[in-house]
C-alpha cells in the first residue's frame, strides 16, 4: 500500500515546521520576531492605543488619527485592536515574504528534494511545505493577537467578552492576507535558485506589476480589474474596515491564492530537480 | 511472462539546445546488476536523472514497473542515489532518514529501526545523530547510498556510488551491491569500468546521447573466439609477443599497454590456453602479475574489433 497523498502532506508540513521551530536557523529567525514584536506591543502599540483611549474621553471634532489617514483606527471599539490591525496588515504580509521565500528552492539546489521526491509526489511536496510555513505564520499571528488581548485585559479586564471576537476576526482575516503572499512564494521558490532571488523576485513583482496594471488602468479603466492578480491588493481596503465588515474582502486572497497555487504547482510538476 | 522492469521508446532530451540525449531505446529486466558507462556528457547522469522523475524527457516514453518514471506507486519500489545530491544539514541524519522512511509508509518505528539498518549496513551507526556538515566526503556519500537502501527497493539506481570513496568504503558498497543483488536490480552509472567488470553481468554505453546498439555481456561463454588477459611484470614486450603467437591456438596478440597482453585464441585447437601461456611464462623466466579470462571491460567498450 502506497502512503497517500495527504499522509505525506501532514509528514512534509510537519517537518517544516520542525525547521521553523527546532532548528538553530528557525529558532534564530523566531527570536528575532519575538523582540521586535515586543518593541512594537510595548511601544507603537500601547501608546497609540492610550493616545486613542484620550481621543475618544474627548469627544473632539478634530481628530489626529482622521488627519493622517488612520481614521478607521477609531472604528474598533476597542483601541488595542484597531492598532494591532493597521501594523500587522504591514508586518505579516512583509514577514512572509522572507519567511516564506525557502519552501524549495534551498532542497532543489541541494539536492535534497531528489532524496523527498523519491518517496514522495511532487504535489505532497509543494503543498506540504506550503500548509507548513502557513502554520508557522499561524502561530505566529496568534500569538501577536494574544499578546495584544493580553495588552487590553492589563489595561481594562472588563474588556474580555468584547475582545475575544476581535482576536478571532482579525487572526481569521490576517491568516487570509498573508495566504496570497506565501503562495507567491511558493510558486516563486519552486522556480528561482535561492530564497534571495525569491525575495527580490517578490518585491519586483508586487511592484512593477502594481506600478504598470495602475498606469494602464489610469488610462484604460477595464484594465483595472487586473489588480486582482496583486497579493495584497486589497489591504488598503480591508484597513478602512473593522470588526465583521473585514470579511467582506475575503474572497479577494483566497481566490489569488489559489490561482498562484495552481502556477506554483504547474511549475514543481515540471522543474527539474 | 516477465515485464522488463524499465522501457524506454524513443527517449531524447535536449538541454538548452543541445542534445543530451538521442533517440534511447531499450528494455531491462530484473537481475544482475546493469552497468551504465560512457565517456564525461555522454548523457548517464541525465539518464538515470529520467528514470529517477528528476527530470521530464523532451520526448520519448519511459516505464518503470509499467509506471512512469516519479509517479506514486514507484514509491518504496524505486530509488537511487543521484549524484551530488546532499542532506538537508539543519537536521541529523537520523532525524532525515527516519523522515524518507515514513514517506515510504513506515511508522515512526519501523523507520528508526529502517534507519540504523541502513546506516549499519554502510558502516555508519556512529554519524547517527551527526549533522551532515560534520561528515567527510566519503561518508557523506555513504549515507546517501543508505538512504537509498531505505525500504529494501526492489530496483536501484545508482549514479557514481564509489566516486571519491576510499578503498575500504568501496568494498562496502561492493559488499553491499553483492549481497542485494539477488532481491534488488542495481544499475550503476561509473568511470570505475574495473569496478562495474565485478560487479555487472551488462553494460550498457552511452556516447553523445545515443546508446551503442549492443549492450554488452561480460558472459563470453557462447563465443568460438576466446580471450585471456596477461599482465606481466617488466618484460622484454617484442618477444613476448612473438613466443606467445607461436603457441598452437593463439590467433592474435595484442599489447594495448605498457606489460599488457591480450591473446585471442581458438578454444576447439587449445582448450588449456591458460596452462600453455603459464608454461611458455615458466621456460622464459618472465615474471607474470595477473592472468585473467576474457577482456577486460574496458577493452570491450573502447577497443572493439
Amino acid at each position: 500500500m502506497h502512503p497517500g497523498f495527504f499522509y505525506q502532506l501532514l509528514l512534509i508540513s510537519q517537518f517544516e515546521l520542525k525547521q521553523g521551530f527546532a532548528t538553530r536557523k528557525g529558532l534564530l529567525s523566531l527570536v528575532t520576531f519575538g523582540v521586535v514584536w515586543y518593541f512594537i506591543l510595548l511601544y507603537p502599540l500601547r501608546f497609540a492605543a492610550e493616545l486613542l483611549v484620550e481621543e475618544k474621553g474627548l469627544r473632539q471634532y478634530f481628530s489626529f488619527f482622521d488627519f493622517i489617514g488612520f481614521g478607521s483606527l477609531q472604528h474598533w471599539p476597542i483601541p488595542e485592536f484597531g492598532v494591532f490591525w493597521q501594523i500587522a496588515l504591514i508586518i505579516f504580509p512583509m514577514l512572509s515574504i522572507t519567511l516564506a521565500a525557502d519552501q524549495t528552492c534551498s532542497d532543489r539546489e541541494r539536492g535534497t528534494l531528489r532524496f523527498i521526491v523519491l518517496r514522495s509526489s511532487r504535489n505532497s511536496i509543494f503543498f506540504g511545505r506550503f500548509a507548513g510555513v502557513m502554520v508557522i505564520q499561524t502561530l505566529l499571528i496568534c500569538v501577536t493577537a494574544l499578546s495584544t488581548f493580553a495588552l487590553v485585559l492589563y489595561r481594562d479586564a472588563t474588556l474580555f467578552t468584547l475582545a475575544i471576537p476581535n482576536v478571532l476576526i482579525i487572526i481569521l482575516n490576517l491568516i487570509l492576507a498573508v495566504l496570497p503572499f506565501t503562495a507567491m512564494m511558493a510558486t516563486l521558490s519552486a522556480k528561482v535558485k535561492s530564497a534571495g532571488q525569491a525575495t527580490v523576485w517578490a518585491i519586483l513583482i508586487w511592484t512593477f506589476l502594481a506600478g504598470i496594471i495602475s498606469g494602464f488602468a489610469y488610462y484604460l479603466p477595464a484594465l483595472a480589474f487586473f489588480k486582482f492578480l496583486i497579493p495584497g491588493f486589497q489591504l488598503s481596503d480591508l484597513a478602512q474596515l473593522s470588526e465583521w465588515q473585514t470579511l467582506q474582502l475575503a474572497y479577494i486572497p483566497i481566490l489569488q491564492s489559489l490561482t498562484l497555487l495552481a502556477l506554483g504547482r504547474w511549475i514543481m510538476a515540471r522543474q527539474p530537480l | 511472462m516477465r515485464s522488463p522492469i524499465i522501457q524506454c521508446q524513443q527517449l531524447n532530451h535536449v538541454y538548452s539546445g543541445k542534445v543530451a540525449l538521442h533517440n534511447i531505446n531499450f528494455e531491462l529486466d530484473a537481475g544482475e546488476p546493469i552497468g551504465l558507462v560512457g565517456p564525461n556528457g555522454a548523457g548517464k547522469t541525465t539518464l538515470l536523472s529520467i528514470l529517477s522523475g528528476f527530470l521530464r524527457p523532451t520526448s520519448g516514453t519511459v516505464r518503470l514497473f509499467g509506471h512512469p518514471p516519479g509517479a506514486t506507486q514507484l514509491i518504496g519500489k524505486v530509488s537511487a542515489l543521484p549524484q551530488d545530491a546532499r542532506l538537508d544539514p539543519s537536521f541529523t541524519i537520523a532525524e532525515q532518514l527516519v523522515f524518507y522512511a515514513r514517506l515510504q509508509g513506515l511508522t515512526k518505528q519501523q523507520a528508526t529501526l529502517e534507519a540504523g539498518r541502513v546506516l549499519e549496513n554502510v558502516s555508519l551507526q556512529e554519524a547517527t545523530h551527526e549533522k551532515p556538515g560534520a561528515l567527510s566526503h566519503g561518508m557523506a556519500k555513504r549515507v546517501a547510498i543508505a538512504q537509498a537502501l531505505i525500504g529494501k527497493p526492489e530496483l536501484i539506481l545508482l549514479d557514481e556510488p564509489t566516486a571519491g570513496l576510499d578503498p575500504v568504503s568501496i568494498r562496502t558498497v561492493r559488499a553491499i551491491i553483492a549481497e542485494q543483488s539477488s532481491a534488488t536490480t542495481f544499475i550503476i552509472s561509473s568511470h570505475d569500468l574495473t569496478e562495474l567488470d565485478r560487479l555487472c553481468q551488462q553494460i550498457l554505453l552511452l556516447e553523445k546521447g545515443i546508446l551503442q546498439p549492443e549492450t554488452i555481456s561480460i558472459n563470453e561463454q557462447q563465443a568460438a573466439t576466446r580471450f585471456i588477459t596477461l599482465q606481466m611484470e617488466t618484460c622484454p614486450a617484442q618477444e613476448v609477443m612473438a613466443k606467445l603467437q607461436a603457441i598452437e591456438g593463439v590467433l592474435q596478440v595484442i599489447n594495448p599497454q605498457k606489460n599488457e597482453f591480450i591473446v585471442a585464441y581458438n578454444l576447439d585447437l587449445q582448450p588449456n590456453m591458460d596452462l600453455q601461456l603459464m608454461q611458455c611464462i615458466n621456460i622464459n623466466h618472465w615474471q607474470y602479475r595477473q592472468l585473467s579470462r576474457g577482456k577486460t571491460l574496458e577493452e570491450k567498450l573502447f577497443f572493439r574489433g
